[in-house]
């Protein structure tokens, strides 16, 4: 299983064909044997996600579920996962890609049925299960997700490899303001050269356009990533690139509140859903920048106070496996405290300039990344 | 048992008694009575008329007929002839003779079953007789009784009439018929009638034919057609009559027996006119009469040697004219006599001069004749009541609380002994009514007086604690021609007959259809797919037994729009009529049926179902809530019966149901996964390019269930059963052969027209296979069938 094994992500379209096939020969070999047909999943939830010690990032732990067609609905999921295998065996075949919703809505033309998915939930749930079941990332099955990904600004040039020829092209000087576009299959990318000191990656458009605007790229020498709310496995597969390939520190700058947390601990440990790529897509070296409750205290910022959903939350965060530590336990219970969240943009309530000036240095220093 | 002018108002809680209801008739025509009481007899709309009047016949039909132990077999006819209505009822009975016909069919009231503690359909209405009369009424017709009995010969015709002057009946014509049936008795009633209760009159007749399984029953109406054959052979079993019980009697019953009695004395009469009531169970009924009749007298306590009375010297001063000695001894003696006793009522004392004397006169030979001796015995008991007052402080002391002022038991305690002491009857005989009444004399002045008060439950106290201490009086009970004519005391003796502890009558004179034939008779008039019947033991109600009986049928062809369809029978009679007003429905209303697994929309109310609830109540007397006898009065002890009946047949339905549903699921699951499942496997061969699939093994073990296969190598078939379920399973397995496989040692093998056919009958455990192999020579084709597992649970891949 993909969990016990590094995922190759070079793995070339007829060898992710194979995989498909083969696992449509196990269900085969069920059948054939009299037995009832079954895929084994791990159980995709934060009491089953276990600390990889080697490689430093969250993995599945030892709990599975079967999918077995011994229900109704079991056996309804494993003729869509027959459909499905099918379908993306095909497309690799005639070397074309699609997205999931472009699955989704593909199920419907197909003849049986009972093998269309009922909402798109269920079609990204069991391209899920096969890219663990069939060990072979989604990237690899040519399916991307539909929203395009995130951007890179800063002083790195690189060489990508299109469908129409490669191009090559520096993050800060090819690129107009809202910077390079991060592809879906980031390892098409090539890095070739860099001028930056460390990595800065940013929940919020507008606090990416304000350090963009302050020239807080060029000033620091810093490649500047939008991670555009919870980012795409494209976004942090392409930082861990950064700090893996390039030596770059990375550090990570939300909101203060419990969500953006999350936003980090994806970055950083690997999320809860795709634990099994935790090794091709965290960066266990990521630091958390701010905004921490200690920020909304030091620096007084504006803030709103905590909806009982964000209580839950943190309440759920102190039992993550994830945020076990002493930094994330004293934050979360000030923050629980205090009873109130800040966003980036609450910094500007000290001026435009604060953030660049003031509050990412003084945060940097002490975090030793300058 | 005597017979006796029959009563209407029994068991139906109004207490008027036909004696009573002819009473008052007597100086109004028969017509008028019956205009005025049309609603109790059921005859109070045209569309009901003739419900009652076919129900009155039929009933009367089967009667007859399962009195002489035959099989019933009953033609019903309405016929629309314009004006009128004409109904023909025909049973094959024994047939009557003409001195039979007028009393049978023409007195108003007339019938041995109105009073007999026996269980029996007559109980429901007052007679066919009544219908009769309608008819007669309505459209001036005669009724034509046709009648052939067994002995042979031609059949009678007679035509009959009431004279409404004198309630008597009238045959008309009397001559010689031809009828083809070989015995039996016919009917004819032309009246006013219209057929607006067709749905009652239908489902009078259906329910009849349920509850009569043994019955044959053809309706014909206007409308519609119908006929029920009979599903069992066997005749209800015949019911014992059984003597009243001295609980179920009612005053005007009791009169008639008293009158038509031939004991002399109370006891006799109890003795031999009641069940359940021996010579000790009489003694105890006459001396609650007793009490009741003459009264208790209270009794004192005699006064001690220190006390100012002195029995001695006051019997001494009383006698005159005797020798002193023998004055002297007798004196003695009866002092002697009364100071030994703790208590004494007026009767004792009496009685123990009475004894005294009769010694002393022996010892002394002079007599003591009466006189004397009732002056000795006044005195004897103005001795012993001196100190009365000190025996009501006593009395009242005891019988109120510690809390109570001791002045105010003080002041009630004289009062009372005051009431005592100038009471007209000198001998202190007071019923209980008067003694109450004492007290709550002596009470209120009491209260009024000494500023005391004394609650109804100390006044009720000191009641009780009187009538504790005084006894019952040696009188002789009055004989029964006395209690006869005295219609109060006969009230008295009827409360001291349902004050006395005695035995429940027995059960042998009721006759419930049984569970079998409940079933029986569902199953006959309703295809359902479940059946269940519950008939509860015995029980008793007042002096009357009675069991009750419940069916139930579901789902197959019965109606599933709406309600349960309910159906309510009294002795084999069904009740179609005052619904709402039936204990029966208020039972089913007040379960909560989910818990059986119906529909019950808010958990109570009629459960919403197709399915037919039956329930029927046999008793000696049936309690209804009215004359017209169409709903079962609500009695507590036979509503829990009901109650626990239908919940004995409704856990039988709720095994069934809950088997059902998991059969359904595993139906629905089958079907649903043996859809997807070959769809999945042929995707499957072709994505991975290989051979099509078979799904039937992963199927059968997907299912839990029981896969049969075959396997044939060269001579040799193997017939493999994998039991894929949790549960051992059992079944016949039957191999049909073209050709021949020869003896087999664990398999019978019987040919029949070329064809040969293996039986085996294997157990196989749970997740076990077992193997039945056996050999045929050459080509053969096979077949397999599989009996005793489900059809659900058994795939054939054979």
């Amino acid at each position: 299983m993909s969990t016990d094994r590094d995922t190759d992500a070079d793995l070339n379209e007829e060898e992710a064909r194979e995989q498909l096939i083969d696992l449509a020969a196990q269900f085969y070999d069920q059948f054939a044997d009299g037995d009832v047909p079954r895929m084994e999943i791990p159980t995709r939830t934060k009491s089953n996600i276990v600390f990889d010690e080697e490689e430093n990032v969250w993995v599945y732990g030892d709990r599975h579920s079967t999918r077995s067609a011994n229900s109704v609905n079991g056996a309804r999921k494993l003729l869509k996962a027959t459909y499905t295998i099918e379908f993306l065996a095909k497309q690799l075949e005639a070397g074309r890609s699609s997205t999931l919703r472009e699955l989704y809505y593909l199920s419907e033309s197909w003849d049986e049925e009972r093998a269309q998915f009922n909402d798109q939930d269920e079609s990204n749930q069991l391209v899920e299960d096969l890219e663990i079941v069939a060990e072979v990332t989604r990237e690899d099955f040519h399916m991307r997700p539909e929203e395009s990904g995130a951007t890179v600004m800063g002083p790195l040039y690189l060489r990508e490899q299109t469908r129409r020829g490669e191009r090559e092209i520096h993050c800060q000087k090819d690129v107009g303001e809202g910077g390079y576009q991060i592809p879906n299959n980031p390892d098409t990318i090539e890095f070739l050269e860099d001028d930056a000191d460390f990595v800065l990656c940013v929940e919020t458009g507008g606090m990416r356009d304000r350090l963009v605007e302050n020239g807080f790229d060029e000033e620091y020498n810093v490649i500047v990533v939008h991670l555009k709310g919870q980012p795409a496995r494209a976004t942090r597969r392409l930082t861990k690139r950064l700090h893996d390939e390039l030596g770059l520190p990375v550090v990570v700058f939300t909101d203060g509140d419990p969500w953006s947390y999350r936003i980090y601990g994806s970055v950083a440990y690997g999320s809860i859903k795709s634990a099994h790529l935790s090794e091709y897509l965290a960066t266990p070296e990521a630091e958390f920048v701010g905004i921490r409750p200690q920020d909304i205290v030091d620096y007084d910022l504006p803030t709103d106070p905590l909806a009982d959903s964000d209580v839950n939350a943190l309440e759920s965060e102190l039992d993550d496996p994830r945020f076990q530590d002493d930094f994330w336990t004293e934050q979360i219970e000030l923050q629980l405290d205090i009873g109130k969240k800040a966003e980036q943009q609450a910094l500007a309530s000290r001026g435009l300039d604060f953030v660049t000036d003031t509050y990412l240095p003084e945060r940097l220093e002490e975090m030793d990344v300058l | 048992m005597t017979s006796f002018q029959s009563q209407l108002g029994e068991g139906g809680g109004s207490g008027a008694t036909a004696e009573e209801l002819a009473e008052g008739q007597r100086s109004i025509s028969i017509a008028e009575f019956f205009e005025k009481n049309k609603q109790m007899l059921g005859f109070d709309s045209d569309a009901k008329a003739l419900v009652t009047a076919v129900k009155e016949a039929v009933d009367n039909a089967l009667d007859a007929t399962e009195e002489a132990s035959i099989l019933p077999d009953v033609y019903v006819e309405i016929e629309d002839r314009g004006d009128y209505y004409r109904l023909v009822v025909e049973d094959n009975g024994p047939g009557i003779t003409r001195e039979q016909v007028p009393k049978v069919f023409g007195k108003l009231l007339y019938g041995s079953r109105f009073h007999v503690r026996e269980q029996n359909r007559g109980q429901q209405g007052i007679g066919i007789s009544a219908a009769v009369l309608y008819a007669q009424l309505t459209s001036g017709k005669p009724a034509k009784v046709t009648s052939k009995t067994e002995t042979g010969g031609d059949a009678r015709y007679f035509e009959l009439t009431i004279d409404t002057d004198t309630n008597e009946p009238e045959i008309d014509v009397d001559e010689s018929a031809s009828w083809e049936r070989p015995h039996g008795t016919r009917i004819e009633l032309e009246m006013e009638a219209n057929m607006r209760a067709r749905r009652q009159l239908h489902d009078y007749i259906q329910y009849t034919a349920v509850v009569n399984p043994h019955a044959r029953i053809e309706f014909h109406e206007p409308a519609d057609s119908f006929k029920f054959e009979r599903a069992t052979d066997e005749l209800p079993p015949e019911t014992e009559e059984i003597r009243p019980h001295p609980h179920g009697v009612e005053l005007g019953t009791l009169l008639k027996m008293l009158d038509a009695t031939d004991s002399y004395s109370i006891s006799g009469f109890l003795q031999g006119e009641f069940t359940r009531v021996g010579a000790k169970t009489a003694e105890g009924v006459c001396d609650s009469f007793r009490d009741r009749h003459f009264g208790r007298e209270v009794a004192w306590r005699p006064p001690e040697a220190h006390e100012e009375a002195d029995p001695e010297a006051a019997v001494r001063e009383a006698v005159a004219n005797k020798s002193s000695e023998a004055t002297a001894a007798f004196a003695a003696a009866v002092a002697e006599a009364v100071a030994a006793e703790e208590r004494l009522a007026h009767s004792e004392v009496v009685a123990v001069v009475d004894s005294t004397a009769a010694d002393v006169a022996e010892e002394f030979d002079e007599t003591f004749g009466e006189t004397v001796r009732e002056k000795a015995a006044a005195a004897a008991w103005s001795a012993v009541t001196d100190e009365r007052a000190a025996d009501c402080y006593e009395l009242v002391d005891g019988a109120t609380t510690t809390r109570k002022d001791d002045a105010a038991v003080e002041g009630l305690a004289t009062r009372l002994a005051e009431t005592f002491g100038s009471q007209d009857d000198g001998r202190n005989r007071v019923t209980r009514e008067e003694l109450r009444a004492f007290v709550d004399r002596a009470a209120d002045a009491a209260e009024e007086y000494d500023d005391a008060t004394f609650g109804d439950t100390a006044r009720e106290n000191v009641t009780d604690a009187f009538w504790e201490r005084a006894r019952t009086v040696p009188d002789e009970v009055p004989s029964v021609s006395a209690v006869a004519d005295d219609r109060d005391a006969a009230a008295r003796l009827l409360e001291a007959m349902r004050a006395t502890d005695i035995l429940s009558p027995p059960t042998g004179c009721l006759a419930p259809i049984s569970e079998e034939l409940v079933e029986a008779g569902l199953r006959k008039e309703y295809d359902a797919d479940f059946y269940a019947a519950a008939t509860r033991d015995a029980e008793v109600h007042g002096g009357d037994p009675f069991v009750v009986e419940a069916g139930i049928a579901y789902g197959g062809d019965i109606d599933d729009d709406g309600d349960v369809e309910l159906l309510r029978f009294a002795n084999r009679v069904p009740l179609v009529y005052q619904r709402g007003a039936c204990a029966t429905v208020d039972v089913v209303k007040e379960i909560n049926w989910r818990n059986y697994g119906l529909d019950q929309p808010g958990g109570t109310g009629i459960p919403n179902d197709p399915a037919v609830l039956l329930i029927h109540v046999a008793s000696t007397n049936v309690p209804f809530t009215s004359e017209s006898k169409d709903a079962v009065a609500n009695i507590p002890e036979i509503e829990s019966e009901i109650e626990l009946a239908l919940r004995e047949a409704a856990r039988e339905l709720k095994s069934y149901l809950n088997k059902r549903r998991s059969l359904e699921k595993r139906r629905r699951k089958q079907n649903v996964i043996a859809d997807i499942l070959p769809e999945m496997a042929e995707k499957l061969a072709e994505v991975t390019g290989r051979e099509p699939l078979d799904v039937d093994d992963s199927l059968a073990r997907i299912m839990n269930n029981v896969l049969v296969e075959r396997t044939v190598d060269g001579s040799t078939v193997e017939l493999s059963v994998h039991n894929y379920d949790d549960t051992g399973v059992s079944g016949e397995i039957t191999e049909i052969v073209t050709a021949d496989p020869g003896d087999h040692e664990e398999a019978t093998v019987v040919e029949m027209d070329g064809e040969w056919f293996l039986k085996w009958a294997p157990e196989v455990a749970a997740g076990e296979t077992a193997t039945l192999r056996y050999e045929v020579d050459g080509d053969a084709e096979f077949d397999v069938s599989v009996e005793g597992i489900e059809a659900e649970r058994l795939t054939i891949d054979a």
